[in-house]
């Protein structure tokens, strides 16, 4: 008896020293969780009242050269913030609306100082300015519990947690909900950009269920006969199509394929691949070119391929009009099997809806030799439609440029036809 | 008479076989060209370097630096230029060349920097590494790298290992939509990380090791299929609680998950 008990009491001891352990390392945890948030927390406020200021600042100046550096700064400030904001533990809702926000701040400065204009950025940032020192207001009130001396991480881990009307941060959000709509109206080409995302353009016959098999069948004649299930999409989606699932085999996979005219977005299967193979690149290239001449893409040019593991993947874009530009945001991208050829693979969601091509665009040529720096090879040109910042449609040099040294390092650089700007500089492995 | 030559000749081929059992024939039937992956390319790009074309990583990747090294090799050799190793290029290369494929692997398997110049002692050319591979073990869109690619892998494997490989794509599709959103931070590693975005993280379900089936998903995702059709958010019907989730927009259901704007 006297055992038993002597050793229950070392037990007791025992988990008593051990709960007490864990409760030290958990306070522990939480003290330096609490501390890393309430240092995001002081940084993100620190920052907002820098860029009110910029901004503010910004208004100062007619000067180019003193204006440009302040946008610079609101430029900068803006990306820090956005970062510092997004480690923050907030609500989905709150976290979505700053980022928003002061990213459109952000954009602002970067294309006033790209494009020299000024008069449009001081008349926005008017009202920006006043909006901006509202919120900061806001935002210190709605922080100011974290601060206090019995503030725990409790207090961090409900705000994500609570609904809207419950946080502290419900008229910092509900504001930068109404701010955000009014300072920041969606241009022309953000609206036309959005619509090409929700294929609303798409007027074509709706096919049934049966027609949608049909049209995959033709694409991926392996798959004939397989066991589908097909779902429609959910009610809200922007545009209806059909989810088509199917297993033939060891073949697994699915295709989305709009109701209107049964265009398809994306196939993909899904099937034991031999990473040995004995088709060879230009075979793969052949192969490509049959089948989607066979599905009727007949205007596609190959722009690139790569080969991994299990599959080549390859990206193609749609050529136009005499000089046989590439139209990027046309493209299609393909997946082959390496062991056989075998198609596993087509995402045309952006080919779906072509772009509109205007023709009114200037192509002035450029001078390389004067472009870039000596030593600088142009190894190839070719012209090609892009979208840039503005998502505007242009047309562009696309130049392959080499280093001309040991290393032989490439680029791959866009440049407007019209006005020269650069448009994107990529570095090519 | 005839017997024993042919015997004899056996016999010679034979021994020669059992002295020489590792000479590696030079690269395989595939003509190599720009975007092939593998061990061909490796070869390639070691007797580039062995004959001081190529200044560039022996990494397997046949991009530019490969390429133009090729070229000038073509050039100087006055074979047909262009960047293509056929038959002719691969022959001339191997007959003027030497590989050691074991010692290369060797070096790339344990993620020693190296080189592999002729003329120099294969002791002096490397230097330790990472400890680990450090070649490329899969081939990018130019705009991932390797560590965004094994972030989504992680990620997509702790959120979804058990959904169907579309439901895997889309999972990793929603991060790379994020990415081009505002309403999101500007890097891969942000989005993943934002406190509340993804439970994997949450639950560090995060760390455990993705299979090469979430990697492919993540892979196909880079390369641009989105079976969410650009769905920014998805969530579990069965486990969602927040009021605020089921006021977005649904698009479509992929196994255990709902994908919304």
């Amino acid at each position: 008896m006297k055992s038993a008990i002597y050793l229950l009491s070392i037990a007791v001891l025992a988990l008593g020293l051990y709960s007490y352990e864990v409760r030290k390392d958990n306070e522990h945890l939480e003290q330096t969780i609490q501390a890393q948030y309430t240092n995001s927390l002081t940084n993100a406020s620190e920052k907002l009242s820098t860029l009110q200021q910029s901004v503010s600042q910004s208004l100062l100046f007619q000067d180019e050269v003193a204006l440009d550096n302040e946008l610079d700064n609101i430029w900068r400030i803006s990306n820090e913030f956005r970062s510092t904001i997004s480690s923050l533990p907030l609500s989905r809702e709150v976290s979505n609306e700053w980022l928003r926000y002061v990213g459109n701040i952000g954009e602002e400065a970067k294309f006033a100082a790209d494009n020299g204009d000024y008069e449009s950025w001081h008349k926005r940032m008017t009202v920006v300015n006043q909006n901006l020192q509202a919120l900061a207001d806001e935002w210190t009130v709605a922080t100011a519990n974290f601060y206090q001396n019995d503030a725990s991480i409790s207090e961090w881990a409900s705000v994500a947690e609570k609904e809207s009307d419950e946080s502290p941060f419900k008229t910092v959000s509900s504001n930068l909900k109404s701010y955000g709509e009014t300072d920041f109206p969606l241009t022309a080409s953000e609206s036309d950009w959005i619509k090409k995302n929700e294929l609303q353009k798409l007027n074509e016959k709706e096919i049934t269920k049966e027609q949608a098999i049909e049209k995959l069948e033709l694409l991926v004649p392996d798959i004939k006969d397989a066991s589908y299930t097909v779902t429609q999409s959910k009610k809200d989606a922007p545009y209806p199509f059909y989810h088509i699932q199917f297993v033939k085999g060891n073949r697994v996979g699915y295709a989305d394929i709009t109701v209107k005219g049964g265009n398809i977005l994306s196939f993909l299967s899904e099937r034991p691949v031999q990473e040995k193979t004995g088709v060879t690149q230009q075979e793969i290239r052949d192969s490509v070119t049959k089948l989607l001449k066979n599905a009727g893409y007949n205007d596609l040019q190959l722009v690139e391929m790569r080969e991994n593991h299990q599959a080549w993947h390859m990206s193609l874009a749609r050529v136009v009009g005499e000089d046989k530009a590439l139209v990027y945001p046309d493209g299609i991208q393909v997946k082959i099997s390496k062991d056989s050829g075998e198609l596993l693979g087509l995402n045309a969601m952006e080919y779906v809806q072509k772009e509109e091509i205007k023709e009114d665009q200037k192509t002035v040529p450029v001078d390389w030799k004067a472009f870039f720096r000596p030593g600088t090879q142009v190894e190839e040109e070719q012209l090609i439609y892009t979208e840039n910042e503005a998502f505007q449609l242009r047309k562009c040099y696309q130049v392959i440029a080499r280093f001309d040294n040991d290393l032989n390092e490439t680029f791959r650089v866009v440049v407007d036809t019209e006005n020269h700007d650069v448009l994107k500089v990529e570095y090519m492995n | 008479m005839v017997r024993s030559i042919f015997m004899s000749v056996i016999l010679i081929f034979g021994t020669l076989a059992v002295i020489k059992p590792n000479e590696p024939l030079a690269f395989s039937g595939q003509v190599i060209e720009r975007g092939a992956f593998g061990d061909d390319v490796i070869e390639l790009q070691a007797r580039l370097q062995y004959l001081g074309f190529y200044k560039g990583k022996i990494d397997g990747i046949f991009g530019y630096g490969t390429y133009w090294a090729l070229r000038n090799f073509q050039e100087k050799y006055g074979l047909g230029v262009d960047g293509v190793a056929g038959a002719k290029t691969k022959n001339k290369l191997a007959g003027i060349s030497d590989y050691d494929s074991e010692w290369v692997h060797q070096q790339i398997n344990k993620g020693n920097r190296f080189t592999y110049y002729g003329g120099i002692p294969l002791a002096q050319q490397t230097s330790a590494g990472a400890g680990s591979s450090e070649s490329s073990d899969v081939q990018l869109p130019v705009k991932y790298s390797e560590r965004d690619l094994q972030l989504m892998a992680n990620a997509v494997y702790g959120e979804s290992r058990g959904e169907p490989y579309e439901g895997q794509v889309a999972v990793a599709a929603v991060i790379l939509n994020r990415l081009e959103s505002p309403d999101f931070p500007n890097t891969i590693s942000e989005i993943i990380f934002q406190p509340g975005a993804f439970t994997a993280v949450a639950d560090g379900q995060i760390w455990l090791t993705p299979n090469a089936r979430a990697k492919e998903a993540v892979l196909d995702a880079m390369n641009g299929w989105d079976p969410s059709e650009n769905a920014l958010y998805y969530f579990n019907p069965k486990t969602a609680t927040s009021k605020w989730i089921w006021s977005r927009q649904q698009i479509k259901q992929i196994g255990e998950h709902i994908f919304c704007y």
